[in-house]
């Protein structure tokens, strides 16, 4: 019952739905990438600059070096897609540990806490997630982490905030009467309730995310090896004037995905808070 | 009558910003096993905090917090947690002492889990005491949001009980409920006790319910007791000039008693316990108050054979 509720919430925000069906046909285009463009992406195939609809094997066209645009677009939504999700889990396991912690105990640990998140917030994020690729160098892995470590500051702020109301309500004081320990505390009680402003955020830390690795990516500090979709803004970048569309076509995309998903973490907002959802 | 629970000059004392507030400030009394005290005082006097200190949920300052004999004030790790299995607590609040997250099966197990019980074992014995405070076996399934305050409260009791608990601290158990539900909630505490021979700490700030229930009683003022002896007692010759002023206020239901009734309106607030006053605590509003009162603290001293009263002049 509670769970079909929550999906009636959520599906009641128009915007949300929307978001939620675009966003499941681009990871179901990433899932069958294999199938349909069963070669390398980045293979020569055509004759370069082929305009979108110039011919009818490439219905996007080829880049400037003749390759699919079509192919390098579905190949590299799943690049960006679980760029997005990994470096969202790390940034969400940070900072909900942090958070939790902190929020818990207060004291010392509180106090060293905040001052590590205003440290990390005191930096700006893009030139620490450059600082961080350039120092570690440019992989997949290198990228999820540094983008982790410079989101995960607003998720421990919410998880901190959620702990401070939740550590002294009299259920909690009932579990620590009965001898549960802090751990068993934290994980099993506060945390089921803590969480679901911490989602929200984390969906819209996905969104971030994207627009972070796309940044990397078009500035060339990307990995090579992966043919995301910033990649493909940054490799189009010196044809903008005549060939726009290579840049364009991965630029809408990575803008629509962006959208959907912070309408997902709004339409979550909305079904996970019921009493503010009709302000 | 061996004492079950025994205090000795517990001092619970905390540092805000704004000082050290002495919440509980040398509180000395016992209970006895299979008896009902009743902790009674005006809203911010310690009495929770007396509660929370002897469920060890706000450490100790100074003071012996003994249960059965063993000093519990500052035990810790697993010497404590097999303690808190003789001492368990029912909340004020049935919204807010259940899990929202939990179902109501999970919440009672709680207490058995953490004990190492078996799941078959853990399964039957909350079957037994869901049965016990009369709710559904099938309640086990559901949130605690399905359910009234009162019913709530049942579970709050049916958690309290589930180890065999010696002694349960009842902080304001009913005063968040209709008065519909609290006679049955007492009535449920009453049968309880009777049944099984468990002893209640039962702070509330209500006088009927008090009266209703408890063997003895403590009255509680600004972190110490100023007047503790047997409820006919304290309801029939209140000594204590604080006990004589929290009897008049409380109403009586037959409006020509309350008419030929004489009573003592107590002027002020309570005293801020960052700064109690010094001697006696309540020579700022006494009605009888001299000038040693604001320099001698009263101790407790003998009034008759079961009572006991904090006050030079009595």
């Amino acid at each position: 019952m509670e769970r079909f509720a929550f999906l009636g919430r959520f599906a009641r925000n128009r915007g949300a739905l929307a978001g939620t069906v675009i966003i499941l046909l681009v990871a179901f285009a990433a899932l069958s990438a294999p199938v349909f463009f069963p070669t390398d992406p980045l293979r020569m195939v055509a004759q370069p600059e082929l305009w979108p609809g110039e011919d009818p094997a490439f219905p996007l066209g080829t880049d400037s070096l003749g390759r699919d645009m079509l192919a390098m677009l579905v190949h590299g939504a799943r690049a960006t897609l679980l760029i997005g999700l990994f470096a969202s889990a790390v940034a969400t396991l940070i900072g909900v540990s942090v958070g939790a912690a902190a929020g818990y105990f207060g004291g010392w640990i509180d106090e060293t806490a905040m001052r590590a998140v205003e440290l990390f917030q005191t930096i700006p994020n893009l030139i620490f997630v450059l600082t961080i690729v350039v120092i570690l160098g440019s992989t997949l892995h290198n990228i999820v982490i540094a983008i982790g470590i410079v989101s995960w500051t607003p998720i421990a702020r919410m998880t901190r905030a959620e702990f401070l109301a939740l550590r002294d309500r009299e259920f909690v004081q009932a579990c620590r009467s009965m001898g549960m320990g802090d751990f068993g505390i934290i994980v099993r009680e506060i945390l089921p309730n803590a969480l679901p402003p911490v989602i929200v955020l984390s969906s819209l830390v996905v969104a971030g995310a994207i627009l972070f690795e796309s940044a990397v990516s078009f500035l060339g500090l990307g990995d090579p090896n992966i043919a995301s979709w910033g990649r493909l803004v940054g490799d189009g970048r010196e044809l903008i004037r005549s060939s726009w569309y290579i840049c364009a076509i991965p630029g809408v995309a990575i803008m629509v995905t962006v959208l959907c998903l912070n309408l997902i973490g709004d339409g979550l907002n909305d079904a996970l808070n019921p009493k503010l959802r009709d302000r | 009558m061996t004492a079950l629970l025994t205090l000795n000059n517990v001092h619970v004392h905390f540092n805000t910003a704004a000082g050290l507030v002495r919440a509980v400030n040398g509180v000395s009394l016992d209970l006895g096993a299979g008896e009902t005290l009743g902790l009674v005082g005006e809203s911010g006097c310690g009495k929770s905090t007396l509660g929370k200190a002897i469920m060890r949920l706000v450490p100790v300052s100074t003071g012996e917090i003994r249960v059965e004999g063993t000093d519990i004030a500052q035990l810790q790790g697993s010497a404590l947690t097999a303690m808190r299995r003789k001492v368990q607590m029912i909340f004020q609040d049935p919204y807010g002492s259940l899990n929202p997250r939990s179902t109501v099966g999970r919440s009672v197990a709680q207490p058995l889990v953490l004990a190492g019980w078996k799941p078959e074992a853990v399964a039957e014995r909350v079957d037994t005491l869901l049965g016990w405070v009369g709710l559904p076996t099938d309640a086990k399934q559901r949130y605690p949001h399905e359910f009234s305050g009162g019913q709530r409260q049942r579970i709050g009791i049916a958690r309290a009980l589930a180890l065999n608990p010696r002694l349960i601290v009842c902080d304001e158990p009913v005063s968040a409920l209709d008065v519909s539900v609290r006679a049955q909630v007492i009535n449920l505490l009453e049968d309880l006790k009777a049944e099984f021979g468990v002893s209640y700490l039962f702070i509330s700030h209500d006088l009927s319910v008090v009266e209703h229930i408890a063997d003895r009683v403590a009255v509680m003022y600004l972190g110490t007791i100023v007047e503790i002896g047997s409820r006919d007692r304290i309801w029939r010759q209140p000594q204590h000039p604080y006990t004589k002023a929290l009897l008049a206020a409380a109403p009586i239901a037959d409006p020509k008693l309350a008419r030929t009734r004489t009573r003592t309106v107590l002027q002020g607030e309570l005293p801020s316990p960052l700064e109690p006053p010094a001697g006696c605590p309540f020579h700022s509003r006494c009605p009888i108050a001299q000038a040693r009162c604001k320099t001698e603290r009263p101790v407790l001293r003998a009034t008759g054979d079961s009572a006991q009263a904090a006050c030079h002049f009595i």
